[in-house]
């Protein structure tokens, strides 16, 4: 379930990535980042130097393509595309080609063309007619981008179920951290390589710049300044210019005073005073501001805190918005324990 | 959604007089139109009304340009799409220095008005020429012969073809190719299990264009072959030895023999092409 993938590639963008496939692993980057291109070039379709399959035509790599927007062949049936990837007379491979494709899930649409079908069904007849020739690998350019926002995200439970179910390592690039997040390893890729890759827990809990923090969906980015270290509490403090606003951070020793750092919170982070009030310490960074919008979202809300020149943006339970009464123009303080608050250096 | 013949489906709806003056600016255009179409129709309707329908008379040797036009075009029409294919595919698939050098050897028969390629291939294949003499020795005579008459031929259809294939070979996504390789399927059968269904309308309308040029060249077939006798060279005969009344039957012979093809090609097409 495991795959050491080593590419340098030259055109038609300059890339270099030297990273892990570990089941279904997500390969998270802004678009022109060269996710994509990474893809193509397991696939054989861009011309790349290393590892895997090195100097293999596409046609001899044991590999599944799955891409963007899944590229069926318009006219051919479900079941003949499937057929198709099977070899030989379509006809003599139907049966296969049925089995492969209940083996997906989809059993009463096979005779329709690829542009009856749901994006969620075309996703499943791509994923049937990639297993056809059994591949040792499975690559899915942005598996997410053709779908309903409705389905999307049971569609996409399901796929990462079903490659556990297969036991085929899967690389699906993507710029959609939600995907990431269910995935069993994540690599993010931002100027033209590899940044940091792990167990999604890990990579989410520690991006390792600001620069990941983004890629992952950290809304919440902004710029500091270092004005004091406290070793003795283990903090460092920092000013938030932005927003005319002393933070407690962890203890950044090593940056020197009045050094510049990047700083990001999770909105999940971003807490309002809880039901039952406590004492809040001194360093718990007090947010105050005016909501400017409030979003909701199921049974959680995103709401969107002006300070200063800058908008932080937190998430709570919508019963803790009511509680405070909360509403757009309305002032609210939230607060950041300075164990949330990452930092990196610029 | 709208009363206008033509479609306004964009047109504001908040402003009905603004709505009125692009109905009325619909209207132009389509009248405008309707005239057009009329006008390229009027000729044909001619051939209806002027045709003397109970003094129909075949002229001497029409039958035989009948068989010399369809058996000959069917064989240019097969070479052109057999060596004519290979070209279109190369220009629609590679990318390389000086393509455009070919794309102007393509299409420079296509822009020669057909009596002055007749005349050069008679300096390239007549009898005294620097090509037909040689080949004149090995036992090719390439003037009045039916080889003259194909070679015509192929001059003033190939083109044709070879612009239509690429660019219906260009219509299919090169990703659709680039799946079928990943699948494990070869670049041949990839070719003729994807490329070519895909490409199906544009090149039966290449394969029609083929047949109707190739069918109807009179210019080139003037000059280097005025032997063995097609159907335009021996309308031109009879109207000159005869009149515009001698020339009726085997007009409506030439409508039918040229005009099924394209059709059938192009309703077949279209047929097998649901999804799009």
């Amino acid at each position: 379930m495991s795959l050491h993938v080593k590419l340098h590639i030259r055109l038609p963008i300059a890339l270099d990535a030297n990273f892990e496939v570990r089941g279904f692993t997500a390969l998270l980057g802004a678009s022109g980042e060269g996710k994509s291109t990474v893809l193509k070039a397991l696939a054989g379709l861009v011309p790349s130097q290393g590892e895997p399959f090195a100097a293999l035509p596409p046609q001899r790599r044991p590999v599944g393509y799955l891409p963007q927007g899944y590229a069926l062949f318009p006219h051919l049936r479900a079941w003949e595309n499937v057929a198709y990837a099977l070899g030989g007379k379509l006809a003599a491979q139907r049966q296969a080609a049925i089995g492969l494709l209940q083996s997906v899930g989809l059993a009463s649409q096979i005779d329709l063309r690829p542009s009856q079908l749901s994006g969620g069904q075309q996703q499943r007849v791509a994923l049937a007619r990639a297993l056809a020739r059994s591949p040792q690998l499975l690559l899915l350019d942005e598996p997410t981008s053709a779908l309903d926002t409705t389905t999307r995200d049971d569609i996409m439970a399901e796929l990462v179920s079903r490659m556990h179910q297969l036991c085929i390592p899967a690389l699906a690039a993507t710029h959609d951290a939600s995907l990431a997040a269910m995935s069993d390893w994540v690599v993010l890729l931002s100027g033209r390589r590899v940044i940091q890759q792990g167990p999604p827990a890990e990579v989410f809990a520690r991006p390792v710049s600001v620069a990941a923090a983004a890629l992952l969906g950290v809304r919440n980015r902004f710029a500091a300044r270092v004005l004091r270290h406290i070793p003795e509490r283990g903090l460092t403090l920092l000013q938030w210019d932005g927003a005319n606003l002393p933070l407690y951070a962890p203890l950044m020793s090593s940056h020197p005073v009045s050094a510049l750092v990047d700083w990001a919170i999770s909105p999940d982070d971003v807490r309002l005073p809880p039901l039952k009030p406590g004492l809040a310490g001194d360093t718990e960074n007090p947010l105050q501001g005016e909501i400017e919008h409030l979003v909701v979202q199921g049974a959680s809300v995103a709401a969107a805190l002006r300070c200063g020149q800058e908008r932080v943006w937190l998430r709570a339970p919508l019963r803790l918005i009511a509680h405070h009464g909360l509403r757009v123009g309305a002032t609210a303080t939230a607060h950041a324990r300075p164990e949330h608050l990452m930092c990196w250096p610029r | 959604m709208s009363l206008t013949p033509l479609d306004t489906a964009a047109a504001p709806f908040d402003a009905p007089h603004a709505l009125q003056g692009q109905t009325r600016h619909a209207w132009w255009v389509a009248a405008l139109g309707l005239s057009g179409l009329l006008f390229l129709s009027l000729p044909f309707a001619g051939l209806f009304i002027s045709t003397p329908w109970n003094a129909l008379q075949l002229q001497q040797g029409d039958l035989g340009s009948l068989r010399v036009s369809v058996f000959y075009t069917l064989v240019a029409v097969s070479l052109v799409v057999i060596f004519g294919t290979p070209v279109a595919w190369w220009l629609a698939r590679h990318d390389f220095r000086g393509k455009w050098v070919v794309e102007l050897l393509v299409l420079l028969p296509l822009l020669t008005p057909p009596l002055a390629m007749g005349l050069l291939l008679s300096m390239s294949y007549g009898p005294y020429s620097w090509i037909g003499q040689p080949l004149g020795q090995l036992g090719l005579n390439l003037t009045n012969t039916p080889a003259a008459f194909l070679l015509a031929q192929v001059y003033g259809s190939a083109p044709y073809f070879i612009v239509a294939a690429r660019s219906a070979f260009e219509g299919v996504p090169r990703e659709l190719e680039q799946i079928s390789l990943t699948l494990g399927q070869s670049p041949w059968r990839t070719f003729w299990r994807i490329s070519v269904p895909l490409a199906g309308l544009g090149l039966a309308a290449g394969v029609a264009l083929a047949w109707v040029r190739a069918l109807g060249e009179f210019g080139i077939v003037l000059i280097v072959a005025y032997y063995p006798q097609g159907i335009p060279v021996k309308l031109w005969v009879n109207l000159q030895d005869t009149g515009l009344s001698a020339v009726y039957p085997l007009l409506w012979l030439f409508f039918l023999i040229g005009l099924p093809l394209p059709l059938v090609l192009g309703a077949l097409s279209r047929r097998r092409q649901p999804g799009r």
